[in-house]
């Protein structure tokens, strides 16, 4: 029994992380130093090569070489590489280089043309957040990962994904907040005890977005290995660290009070409530009231006017 | 004349005479006292000229006209709604879930009332955020609707009569929805139907959709305003010339009002660097767009409405720069991801909703809501502002003797523990104190003890009429 609702928690993981995957839109890749996102970004391209997308691979960091190196030819096949990283200011003149930069690069990404679904891998969006201003960038993006087709008219375009990896440290708030509300998934990259964890924050249109924690390996082939741990499942909160607030535990007063210590509670009259024996007590002009009596001593130093103040008045 | 005579003759009272006589004068118009034009015989229209608009009233404070924002409880938040030639500025909250209700509501409420609208936006094509508008509420039949959505959340813990707090049963009521006929001022829309085609269709709109607009090849001439919100600016003022919205040209047709959405502004999308650097070169371009902006509406029968992710905007002193120019700012926080998501006190809501502006219009005061604390909550076809009213603090007022509830709240609040602020009140409040315990010694019958120990426990709520303390557990006891 446990091993088939192991697998079926399996299944359900695989497949959420399937949902998260069939959205399109930007994925940003955020990786750091100590766990790097390179593998888990080629994992995500053999992925959609294995569907039978079109991908394209704009490349910056590494040699077109490095980036087929572990994958077969079938999957090579279906890679198409723009190497930025041979000659990024197109220097040589020798016309194999992109023209126009990576600005030019990724408009010329924007008007593709052949049909089916297309994934864009950015390797890296740090190397191009640093050589283009954020704006242009998140521009171009947006209208990289949105492809409204300019002509009009024609069917509804398939969505477009686009991975960028972020390497995290380089940059500051501002930049990653301007691309994190750009993006549709951001997947964080983090670990423990050498096992890798993937924070996965999924932001549909107009929903709430879904946080969810995911372990991983990445096999030599780079095929994605999707393991169970005994993990947190989508945390309402991505920090676990923060302890759930209790509004209650620094209260003065006693908030459970028992049934009879409620009932002493309500029997009690406050002393400005006006009841009906109260009431009584003020209306009948009982010995009580006669025998109170005002003292009054007056103060030394209180300044009394001896003049009756209303005497100009004609009473 | 004839009723006058008559009334006088019967009952030979003078006074009557007297009253009937000024009823028949405003009547014949024989007095002098009266309205200039042809119109004046026109039952509806002895107000100003404007009120002829669809979907506007002149403000009951200051004379304003106003329209509605989509939102009746917000309408109700902003002193009666928002008023003509201002701007309405929405900080987003983190995901953008919710300021885009917001700027949906203030859209369609323009379809329902036959307004001419502008949209613009980086991120989503106009045409493609109207056929996303929310549909309206009109009929009576949604009566059921209603109940179901509204009705359901009423906890029997909610109608405690307040024995202590009873201050607090004065509060005012948030607008509850209800039903509307289609010819009030502000609606209430259903977020899960789609307004229907025909009514977009036959709507009047201008989309402003920023990629469209951008032309790569242009060399831009370097400028202070960046250039979205130069062409931006370019296109509004040419819809408000063209249309006649500017009260300079006068309108030919029937006078009405348009209706300005801006998306996103200040994100990245729109050209301008404030979210992805703190101290960039152009962090005036958007403060002066929205001084042009507001100049534009000034002069013209128009209403603005911005979202702007204040979040992600780098350099504080922007966002106050922002504010300051703005008319009418209201701010959503969401709860999502934030760890008042997980506190009980907020259970019941997802975020909070802060009017951090509100502007004072032909006059030194403003309409300011008497209660700070309010949250909104989005249920499946609705989405309220209610007040913070959850039940601990419910039962805590119960206890307490008013004022108290509101010190302990302000634990969580912005005060700062030993704060001005702070020990202001807090000295108030003992003073509040003293002085309500004073007078329950002036007021309570003749002591049997006379001594002074006695005087001191009477300062204590739980007194009993003969001066001796009765023991009532959860009540507020006084240090020896």
């Amino acid at each position: 029994v446990t091993a088939s609702k192991g697998a079926g928690q399996g299944s359900r993981r695989t497949l959420e992380m399937e949902s998260v995957w069939g959205l399109g839109g930007l994925v940003l890749l955020r990786d750091s130093v100590e766990w790097e996102g390179r593998s888990l970004l080629k994992a995500l391209v053999k992925k959609s090569a294995l569907c039978g997308e079109q991908v394209h691979i704009l490349g910056c960091e590494v040699s077109e070489d490095e980036f087929r190196e572990g994958f077969d030819s079938s999957i090579n096949s279906r890679l198409v590489y723009h190497d930025l990283f041979r000659d990024p200011f197109n220097w040589s003149q020798a016309g194999e280089a992109l023209p126009g930069g990576p600005l030019g690069a990724l408009r010329a990404l924007c008007r593709r043309t052949e049909p089916g679904p297309v994934t864009i891998a950015l390797d890296s969006l740090s190397w191009l957040l640093l050589h283009l201003p954020c704006t242009t960038l998140c521009q171009a993006l947006c209208a990289l990962s949105q492809q409204h087709s300019p002509l009009g008219g024609s069917p509804p375009v398939e969505p477009v994904r686009v991975l960028g990896l972020l390497h995290m440290e380089l940059h500051g708030p501002g930049p990653m907040g301007a691309l994190s509300s750009l993006a549709q998934t951001e997947v964080t990259l983090s670990g423990t005890a050498g096992q890798a964890l993937a924070h996965i924050l999924c932001q549909r249109p107009r929903q709430h977005p879904t946080h969810q924690t995911q372990c991983f390996s990445i096999l030599p082939d780079f095929s994605l290995d999707l393991q169970e741990g005994p993990l947190l499942e989508s945390q309402p909160h991505p920090d676990p660290h923060i302890p759930p607030v209790e509004p209650t535990t620094h209260l003065t007063f006693n908030l459970n009070l028992s049934k009879k210590e409620r009932e002493a509670k309500d029997s009690l009259t406050l002393p400005f409530q006006f009841s009906s024996e109260k009431q009584q007590a003020l209306l009948r002009p009982g010995p009580s009231q006669a025998t109170s009596n005002i003292f009054y001593e007056p103060d030394v130093y209180d300044d009394l006017d001896q003049e009756d103040p209303d005497d100009d008045l004609d009473v | 004349m004839a009723a006058a005579a008559t009334c006088g003759t019967s009952a030979g009272n003078k006074g009557c005479t007297a009253a009937a006589a000024a009823a028949a004068g405003g009547k014949n118009n024989v007095t002098s006292f009266q309205r200039k034009g042809p119109r004046a015989s026109v039952p509806d229209s002895g107000c100003a000229r404007l009120v002829s608009i669809a979907g506007t009233r002149p403000s009951v404070r200051n004379g304003q006209l106003l329209v509605s924002t989509g939102l009746p409880a917000l309408d109700q938040l902003l002193g009666g709604g928002l008023a003509v030639g201002t701007v309405l500025l929405i900080e987003e909250d983190k995901y953008n879930i919710y300021s885009s209700l917001l700027f949906k509501y203030f859209l369609a409420e323009g379809v329902i009332n036959g307004h001419t609208l502008l949209v613009a936006s980086a991120k989503e094509d106009p045409a493609d955020i109207l056929q996303e508008l929310p549909a309206p509420l009109l009929d009576d039949n949604c009566k059921k609707d209603f109940d179901e959505d509204v009705g359901n959340h009423k906890t029997p813990e909610s109608n405690i009569k307040m024995k202590i707090a009873w201050r607090y049963q004065l509060l005012p009521k948030m607008e509850q929805p209800g039903p509307v006929s289609s010819s009030r001022f502000g609606h209430y829309y259903d977020l899960s139907k789609r307004m229907p085609q025909e009514l977009i269709e036959t709507s009047k709109w201008h989309g402003f959709f920023f990629p469209e607009k951008l032309s790569p090849t242009l060399n831009i001439e370097p400028c202070s305003l960046t250039h979205g919100y130069i062409k931006l600016l370019q296109f509004i003022q040419n819809v408000i010339y063209e249309e006649g919205f500017d009260g300079s040209n006068p309108q030919k047709k029937q006078k009405n009002i348009l209706r300005i959405g801006i998306q996103n502004l200040g994100s990245p999308l729109w050209g301008d660097d404030i979210c992805c650097t703190e101290n960039c070169d152009n962090s005036h371009s958007l403060t002066k767009f929205l001084y042009v902006l507001r100049g534009l509406l000034r002069t013209s029968l128009s209403a603005c409405i911005i979202t702007m992710p204040t979040h992600l905007i780098q350099n504080k002193a922007i966002i106050a720069r922002v504010t300051n120019l703005s008319d009418t700012v209201v701010g959503l926080e969401s709860f999502i991801g934030s760890e008042r998501e997980t506190n009980p006190l907020y259970k019941d809501y997802h975020g909070l909703i802060h009017i951090r502006q509100i502007p004072r219009l032909n006059n030194l005061i403003y309409d300011v809501s008497d209660v700070k604390d309010l949250a909104f909550k989005l249920k499946r076809k609705l989405f309220t502002i209610e007040w913070v009213q959850d039940n601990y603090l419910r039962q805590e007022r119960n206890i307490y003797p008013p004022g108290f509830s509101y010190l302990l709240k302000q634990k969580d609040s912005a005060w700062g523990e030993g704060s001005l602020q702070h020990s202001t009140f807090l000295m108030s409040f003992l003073a509040k104190t003293a002085a309500f315990a004073s007078r329950l010694v002036r007021h309570s019958e003749p002591l049997e003890q006379t001594d002074s120990r006695s005087i001191l426990q009477a300062a204590g709520p739980g007194v009993w009429r003969d001066g001796r303390r009765q023991e009532a557990p959860g009540l507020l006891a006084i240090p020896p």
